[in-house]
């Protein structure tokens, strides 16, 4: 599904999991900058949400919707989660979380392709 | 333990409880790094195990019941390591350590028997599926247990 949208969140998301991990190694915890990058990759993430179930709601194909759904609720809830559980981290662990974040979200969006494309049940 | 209070960045210098011997915070500095890789698991193993049990539960209800048991472990071992009480770690190291059977004993069955596990559970072939991160997350969890007693 959306495919160009898509590539584009990964290629953020691989981006920004870099930028985090030069943070640890760093040894910083993130800053505004990068929050505010995860902030624009977030809302990405949740067009991605709304344009998914509008596409999916214009499709009669059969393939696994509820997985469908499920992996795009993840992968719109992933960065909030994550923002909200080093809220008070103040050490490069929080630019750490966000590294690991980062590197699960393209594997959630090949996911949702996958199960978009009916590759898997 | 103490000579190794000189953590650097990981080590939490806000909890004096670490000065005064109590264990330190289980949730802290590079526990939150594991944490997330934790819940990362729960949520996988547990959103992986409902679709098994709702949809396909006759095709091997053991493989999708032990399957459902990892996500169970995950969670708490998730939960206790972000509490990181003296009570959340005993129940932590419980976790952990069955945690670790099970990634060893289900790796061993879905070599064995592999027709039983059609690759049912994030513990089949080692947790092959997820890039054996689950063999090496019971070592890490435990080595960090150890670490902030």
């Amino acid at each position: 599904m959306t495919g160009p949208f898509a590539t584009a969140i990964i290629v953020v998301s691989l981006l920004l999991c870099c930028w985090a991990v030069v943070l640890v190694i760093a040894n910083r915890a993130p800053g505004r900058a990068l929050l505010s990058a995860s902030a624009v990759l977030e809302l990405l993430l949740v067009v991605f949400l709304v344009g998914g179930i509008v596409q999916m709601a214009g499709s009669d194909r059969d393939f696994a919707r509820a997985e469908f759904v499920g992996y795009l609720l993840a992968c719109a809830a992933v960065i909030p989660v994550a923002a909200w559980w080093v809220r008070d981290e103040k050490s490069r662990a929080a630019a750490g979380v966000l590294a690991v974040v980062f590197l699960v979200l393209p594997v959630l969006v090949i996911r949702v392709q996958q199960v978009w494309a009916g590759s898997v049940g | 333990m103490s000579s190794r209070s000189g953590l650097g960045p990981l080590a939490d210098p806000q909890h004096p409880e670490a000065a005064a011997g109590a264990p330190r915070p289980t949730g802290r500095g590079f526990g939150r790094v594991l944490v997330t890789v934790y819940g990362i698991f729960a949520l996988a193993a547990t959103a992986r195990s409902v679709v098994q049990i709702a949809t396909k539960f006759d095709e091997a209800p053991i493989a999708y019941l032990l399957s459902a048991l990892a996500a169970v472990i995950y969670i708490v071992a998730t939960v206790a390591l972000a509490r990181g009480d003296r009570t959340s770690r005993r129940v932590a190291t419980v976790a952990i350590t069955i945690e670790l059977v099970g990634v060893l004993g289900v790796g061993l069955l879905s070599l064995v028997i592999p027709h039983d596990f059609p690759s049912a559970s994030v513990w089949s072939g080692f947790g092959s599926g997820y890039g054996f991160i689950p063999l090496v997350l019971p070592f890490v969890g435990l080595w960090w247990l150890r670490r902030t007693r």
